[in-house]
């Protein structure tokens, strides 16, 4: 009995000796996909449309029912300080909370790497629209379709955050419209960089996930403070370029999934 | 490299044990001298299908130190399924029932298996998700370095060493930690884990002080995950009242957890670490060669992936056979 066990233990043993590692550093080569899914919140609390109401420093009650924006010009930065331009013509994405399917930004043929940082406009550029209607691609007809042009001359939405309000002064419940694009004078689209807690370790066997914190209380109520019972219509003039200003701290990565 | 040192170690260990010479174990069951606490049987479910548990569970017996039984443990947590101050809160049931022996090899070896059945549920917003099946097997084998002869002092001591293996026999489905809930929810943790364990005994008549410590190395399993090591610790008073026809031992005791942070593809996870202290309570009753086991253990203070895991309690009941 007391040999049988003997045995049955070094046996374990022995089995567990030539068990070999798992090779510790698969070669980092070819190409893999990487997401970056943009999750709105309100603050703290994840984002409900419609139904939940949200008091700014403002005192100013919102019921919001509409946020959307686009994601372009993603710019990937590796380890070692060199960056992966996505594919500028890939490049644009309509992020939209009423939508679950788009509420990520799909990359696909990424160069292999251990990737530290990411940088994402928020609208499209300059260079791009004056590209001219026909140097869109399909993304013209996508805006369209999404709301997200306000004319061809007047170009594209960069963002759009609707609700309704209450406050102090305006009791009943009130529509309102944020919408950021260019003026006359400022261009308005800008960039955003975010450093990641974790490497993303894109391999052809990995699409890492890069979870993205959208706050959309610092659209009206960041840095630059807007009272809807001022004005409830917010799409044009300096207001826009403070507005901007805002989204640049509306993003923060909260981890990275390498799965 | 770090795995196969572990593993060499561990060989080397228990060909050691191997020869050690055996001697008869002349003092029938069931006496006080024999009365031990069992540190090594704190390893029954380790990060697997109870992320904080690491099992400073229990105690087996203090009634008989060598015994074949079986013990059911339940473990209660809640978990935020979400990184938003309004994500939900989810509950988890952890449900273990447990084959377990110890088995003398020698007069100062033991032997000591653990074979887990988990049944485990939670209740996501899109349903209720549930697993179960074989968890990991343990074994380990404990050499007591230091006895004290009966009789002779007031204090009785004993000094126990052993190390032992983790058998990855249960299930780690890499799908069950998509997302953010507990990354524990597994019915094993898919690796050979290595587990070194002290356990110290000092009794005057009656009452007697159980200390224990041990520490679980943890591999990288084949899903490239690997969870973080865990050190658990623990102190138990206890006290033997002979009815004659059978024998009572309440206890009560602190035993705590602390767990490093799990890793995937080498690269650690966010929110993972963390620690838990529980006090617990209990007694054993004894009648002839069987003995019956009661516990329970409440957080008194825990931290555990950065707030997101909360473990609510635990209890476990045991029957004993002495062999």
């Amino acid at each position: 009995m007391k040999n049988i066990l003997n045995k049955a233990v070094a046996i374990i043993a022995i089995s567990a000796a030539l068990t070999s590692c798992s090779s510790d550093e698969v070669a980092i080569s070819g190409t893999g996909n990487l997401d970056l899914e943009f999750d709105n919140s309100y603050g703290e609390n994840d984002l409900l449309l419609n139904s939940q109401s949200y008091t700014t420093s403002n005192n100013e009650a919102l019921k919001i029912s509409t946020l959307k924006y686009i994601v372009s010009n993603i710019v990937l930065t590796k380890e070692d300080g060199t960056t992966y331009t996505y594919p500028k013509s890939q490049s644009y994405f309509i992020i939209d909370e009423s939508d679950s399917e788009k509420r990520v930004a799909g990359l696909v043929d990424v160069p292999a790497g251990n990737y530290t940082k990411v940088t994402f406009g928020i609208g499209v550029d300059k260079t791009q629209w004056e590209l001219g209607a026909s140097g869109q691609g399909d993304f013209l007809a996508t805006a369209q379709a999404a709301g997200m042009m306000w004319s061809w001359t007047a170009g594209y939405k960069f963002m759009a955050f609707e609700g309704s309000f209450t406050s102090p002064t305006v009791t009943t419940a009130t529509d309102f419209k944020v919408h950021t694009g260019q003026t006359g004078t400022d261009y308005n689209y800008t960039e955003v960089t975010l450093t990641l807690p974790t490497n993303a370790m894109v391999r052809t066997t990995i699409t890492p996930e890069i979870h993205i914190v959208a706050d959309a209380s610092k659209i009206i109520d960041g840095t630059n403070k807007f009272k809807l019972s001022e004005s409830a219509t917010i799409m044009g003039g300096s207001s826009l370029a403070l507005i901007t200003a805002n989204l640049i701290n509306m993003f923060s990565v909260a981890h990275v999934h390498n799965d | 490299m770090k795995n196969t040192i572990i593993k060499v170690l561990f060989a080397l260990l228990v060909l050691q044990f191997a020869h050690a010479n055996p001697v008869k174990d002349s003092i029938s069951s069931f006496t006080f001298q024999k009365m031990q606490l069992d540190a090594a049987l704190d390893f029954d479910c380790d990060a697997c299908g109870c992320s904080a548990s690491g099992g400073s569970m229990g105690f087996s017996s203090m009634l008989n130190a060598n015994f074949v039984g079986l013990r059911y443990f339940y473990q209660s947590y809640t978990s935020r399924d979400g990184i938003f101050a309004n994500s939900p809160w989810i509950d988890e049931n952890f449900n273990t029932t447990q084959v377990w022996a110890k088995i003398p090899i020698s007069d100062k070896v033991q032997v000591t298996a653990l074979i887990p059945y988990h049944f485990h549920n939670r209740e996501l917003a899109t349903g209720t998700d549930q697993i179960s099946g074989l968890g990991d097997v343990t074994v380990m084998a404990t050499y007591t370095l230091f006895k004290t002869q009966k009789d002779s002092t007031v204090f009785t001591h004993n000094l126990q060493l052993g190390g032992g293996v983790k058998i990855p026999t249960g299930k780690f489905k890499a799908a069950n930690n998509l997302g953010t809930v507990n990354q524990s929810f597994q019915l094993g943790t898919g690796s050979w884990d290595y587990l070194l364990l002290t356990e110290y005994v000092i009794k005057k008549k009656n009452l007697g002080l159980n200390t224990m410590l041990n520490y679980t190395f943890k591999t990288e399993n084949d899903k490239n995950y690997q969870f973080g090591n865990q050190f658990n610790y623990g102190s138990t008073l206890f006290y033997l009242l002979d009815l004659k026809s059978i024998q009572v031992v309440p206890q009560i005791g602190l035993a705590g957890e602390v767990y490093g942070q799990n890793k995937q593809y080498g690269t650690g996870v966010q929110n993972t670490a963390g620690d838990i202290l529980f006090g617990k309570f209990g007694f054993e009753i004894g009648k002839d060669k069987f003995s019956l086991g009661v516990n329970a253990m409440l957080p008194v203070n825990q931290n555990l992936a950065n707030g997101a895991i909360e473990a609510n309690y635990r209890w476990s009941v045991n029957l004993n056979y002495t062999l």
